[in-house]
Order: C-alpha cells, then structure tokens, then sequence
C-alpha cells in the first residue's frame, strides 16, 4: 500500500465533523494508504478524533488557519501536495471543503475534481462515480489532468472507516500562511438557533414537505407527530418558506437523521433530501405523485394527498395509545 | 457598478433520460429549461441593483434554448444579456468557466453571482472555478448579501441546518446564492415587453479564443441499480392507514 490519499478533515470549533471519517473508508477502497490532513492553528485536539482511524496524520499548524478559509487552506496544502503528489485529495462535497475548498485546489493545482462521488475505485488512476440528470444516471468519470487526483465524496455514500486499533503516525509542519493573502474576513458563526429536541437523536420523525401546501395542513402533520410523540422535520422548501425553522431541515444542507421510524409527508425525494434520510429504520412515504423518488427510497408507500392520510392515521394512533 | 449573473439551461427534470446504442446519453430527448436555482441569483443580482443604481448582466453559455432563460432573466429586470452558443464541452465544469470567465473579463463586472449548482449535472464547481480565473473572491451558499458602501460585501454563508457563518469579502467577487434567500420574483408584462428590446449580445467561442479542454471525462454511463420499490398500500384511506399501523405495529415494531 504505497498509494497515499490525503483526506482534508472538515472541523469547526474544536470539533471534526464525523462524516470526514467516510473519507478514510473511500481511500481504502483505492488500496491506498488514508493520510488525514488537519489544517488548524494548533492542532493537536483535533488529532486525537482522527488519529485512530487514519493511517496517518498531517498536520498543517499556523495562526492563519485558526478559521477556514479557502485562500488559507490552499496555501497550506496546494505547495505540499505538489511537492510530494499523493495519488489523491478527498473531500466530503459539503460543507465548506468540497464546495469552496475543492474548485480552489483544482484550480491552483490545475487538475480536474470530480464531484460528488458515490463509489470510486482505482484503475490506472482514479474512477469516480456520480448521479447525474436526477440520478437517472450514473457517470463513472476519471480526470484527463497528470498530478493528484483531486474528488468529494458525498457524505453518508461511503460507511466511516473503523477505528484501526492503532495510533497513526503524526507528522506536523508549519505552513507559515501569509496572512495578508487570506481574502475572507470571519465574523463569526450564528449557531443561535435553538430548536426544541434534536432531530438527529429522535426515534421517530414526522416530517413535511412541498406537498403540504399550507400553513394549515402543516398543522395536522404537527398533530400527527405529537400523537407519535415524534420530532417534526421538514425538507428544504419548508424552511425556505419560513414555516419550520432551518434546525428541522432534512438533507444535504440540513441534518443527517437515522430514527427507527421515519414519515415522509409530501416530501418528493430530491436527493438532497434523501441523503438526510436514507439509513433510517422503516421509512413511510405519503405523496400525491405515484412516480415521486421517495417511493424508490419508502418500505412502505401511500399515493395519496397527506391530508386525507393525516387525519385518520393520528387518530388510528391516538386509539392505540388510548 | 456591473453585476453578473451567470445562467445555465438545464436538461428539464421531464425529459426522457436514456442511453443510445454507443453508450452515450441520448442528446435528441435534451428538453432544455432555467436552472431554478439561478432565479434567486437573478432575484438578489436585481435587488442590490436597485439598492446600489447597478448594473445587471445575465449571462449564459450553452445551448441555443438558454436564450429563453436570458430573456426571463430580462424580463425580471436584468439590463441586458451575452449569450455564448455552445454545445460540445457541455458537462465540463472546468471547460464551463474557462468560457464564462472569457466572457466576464469583457464585461469586467464588480460582482457576479450564480445559482448554488446545476439541476441537471450539479458539480457545484462553476462560480468558483470562474473566480479563481478571475482573480476573484468566491464565497458559497450564500443565504444573505449585504453590500456596504466601503465596498465590503457582507455574506451569510450557510452550514448545516441553522447554522450561519458570516464572512467579508472585498469586490470583485463571484458568490453563489442558495435558494431561500429570496422569493424570485415574477416578471410583469410590462417587463416582459421591456425585455424584448433590450440588448442580448451573441458572442461566439471564436471570438472569445478560448481553451475548452475538457479535464475531467466520462468513461463510462450507466443506469443506477435498481431499487426496490416501497410496498405501496392502497384502498379508502381508513383501509391504508389500518394496514400501515398493523404492519408498523406487527411487523416492523416500531410503534
């Protein structure tokens, strides 16, 4: 295994987001050696969360990387991965690695970045897959650029990498960051919103989506979800509506949910939505569209306006609990 | 003050996807439509102009139907529109904002804003790309856009689910807007007829003398595995939900 692949561990606050894990998975699935790379202002606590379960540890140290930004990531890493050329980069396609980090080293380091990939494996070079025109079809796409293969990874396609039992070795550079070239001023995060109950701990979730219509029939999926003593969730157009808050949402830009029962009310099943849901337990699909995508993703599936199912499925379940 | 707004048309979610006899996808079934997620762009690239006496210039490159995206973008109040007509690279991110990036140094625009990513192929790499090219500040996500006098844009950046991170980037910059920031608005007859007589500049690839390149290829399309289709209950409403509860109860245990 003398194939490096260098995987970019997204964190904030201390904290490395736990889907970056997936990302050592994806590069054993290339037989190569699953390098974690932590760009930090010190990063010492933040390797303790990768350590166990990469094979080894980059870590890029300076003042300048104590917030991301992509001009400071880039500068930490681009000249590193042109001198030593690991096989590959990942990133996870979301949040702020794959979408403003990952253009920006293909760019600097002038290769192609494949996005969004749901499988990959290495043959003469990386093949990634992705879902394109609405997952209708899957492109196995390779990059026509020498030099690092540069890909996402969507996260939740690739199942986090165990712990490998050992502590891998830790490497630690200064990156010496020319401050005056980062080009993003952070104000700072609003994590402010507080929502009642956590969705990602909730056994059963009722969750709304377009085809509710309406600020009145959201009012029966809310009965609905008390009478379950379930958390309300919704997908993307709830919120953007304003009618449930952005700490509810489903899905790619929202939370990642694994409940054992999961409702599905007027949701269509944008993959957006779906990657926030797909491994829970038992999903119930109710949608008007007998071609909806959810019904690819439910156990069990209603073709039906919610509002005729809502109504007699609360009080089926007000009787059986008495 | 210029802005730019770069729009794509997108293989309509309706049309029949399917592969030829080479393996290819079928191109003769392409129906082409607006990127939905560029309307919100449009949308917030409009309202900073009024609030800033801007100018709005969408922007396209690709087949000869993202002439009917141009001309809503038109009717919803942009001040005039280039087209690039092409075809064959299409799908390339890189080879995208290569041209694009062509484009813009004629129009040498402040800011220029582009939908989150592409209905149909959805790389989410364009605005960047096109930055880097430029020399611009690109910033993501955005789901808010203020532009201070001093020339400092002040972005809400969205992160997981109610999470916001704010960032101050100086112009020239590319972002690209997240839905929900906005409610696009519908063009009015009145901008609709307006839209008609404002200019929309055809430039064609020979002149932009650019390199499309592709970097990244498609080896090979598939269609996904199939999967399982939920088991679908039907009958009255009460017969449905009498069977979903017995067979969530029953058989699942999850009630």
């Amino acid at each position: 295994m003398s194939r490096e692949v260098w995987c970019i561990v997204e964190h904030r606050a201390g904290r490395v987001d736990p889907d970056s894990l997936q990302l050592f998975a994806a590069a054993r699935k290339l037989d190569a050696a699953a390098v974690a790379v932590v760009c930090a202002a010190d990063g010492a606590a933040l390797i303790d969360q990768v350590a166990g379960h990469a094979d080894r540890v980059i870590s890029l140290n300076d003042p300048g990387l104590a917030e991301f930004t992509p001009d400071g990531y880039a500068q930490a890493i681009v000249p590193l991965a042109q001198e030593r050329q690991p096989a590959a980069i990942l990133t996870l396609h979301s949040h702020f690695l794959g979408r403003d980090l990952a253009p920006v080293l293909a760019s600097r380091l002038g290769v192609g970045l494949i996005s969004d990939c749901i499988d990959m494996e290495w043959s003469d070079g990386l093949l990634g897959r992705r879902l394109v025109y609405r997952r209708k079809l899957v492109a196995t796409q390779r990059t026509t650029t020498p030099g690092p293969q540069l890909a996402t990874c969507q996260r939740g396609a690739f199942v986090a990498a165990e712990t490998v039992g050992t502590t891998a070795e830790v490497e630690t550079i200064d990156a010496a960051i020319d401050a005056a070239s980062i080009r993003w001023t952070v104000r700072g995060f609003d994590e402010a919103e507080v929502v009642a109950g956590d969705i990602t701990e909730a056994e059963v979730i009722v969750a709304a989506g377009r085809g509710v219509g309406s600020e009145e029939n959201l009012e029966l999926v809310r009965a609905l979800a008390k009478a379950l003593g379930a958390a309300l969730a919704a997908s993307r157009p709830i919120v953007d509506q304003g009618w449930l808050p952005r700490g509810l949402q489903v899905g790619s830009s929202g939370k990642t949910v694994r409940p054992r029962l999961y409702l599905a009310l007027g949701i269509s099943g944008a993959i957006q939505h779906v990657v926030g849901m797909r491994d829970s337990d038992v999903i119930v699909a109710v949608n008007k569209d007998a071609r909806a995508p959810i019904f690819e993703y439910a156990d069990y599936g209603i073709v039906a306006d919610l509002t005729e199912i809502v109504g007699p499925l609360t009080a089926a379940i007000k009787a059986l609990r008495g | 003050m210029r802005i730019a707004v770069l729009m794509k048309a997108v293989v309509e979610p309706e049309s029949r996807i399917e592969l030829d006899e080479t393996g290819g996808v079928r191109r003769t079934n392409f129906r082409y439509g607006l990127n939905e997620y560029d309307l919100y762009a449009v949308e917030e690239a409009i309202r900073l102009a009024e609030a800033s006496d801007a100018e709005v210039t969408v922007v396209s490159v690709g087949p000869e139907e993202a002439v009917q995206s141009l001309r809503k973008g038109l009717a919803m109040g942009a001040t005039d529109a280039v087209f690039v007509p092409a075809e064959d690279f299409l799908g390339d991110a890189a080879a995208s904002a290569e041209v694009l990036a062509a484009t813009l140094r004629r129009l040498q625009p402040d800011l220029v804003l582009a939908g989150v990513e592409s209905d149909d192929l959805g790389t989410s790499q364009v605005g960047v790309l096109v930055a880097e090219r430029l020399g611009y500040t690109a910033v993501t996500m955005a789901i808010g856009v203020t532009l201070g006098d001093d020339g400092v844009l002040r972005v809400r950046r969205e992160l997981e689910a109610g999470n916001f991170v704010d960032i101050d980037v100086r112009l020239p910059a590319v972002l690209t807007i997240q839905t929900g920031l906005n409610e696009p608005r519908y063009p009015s007859l009145k901008g609709i007829m307006a839209a008609k007589r404002k200019e929309l500049v055809r430039l064609e690839l020979s002149e932009l003398g650019v390199d499309t390149e592709r970097l990244v290829e498609t080896v090979e399309l598939s269609y996904p595995p199939p999967r399982e289709r939920a088991h679908m209950l039907e009958g009255s409403a009460d017969a449905v939900v009498g069977e979903l509860v017995t067979l969530l109860r029953e058989k699942e245990k999850v009630l």
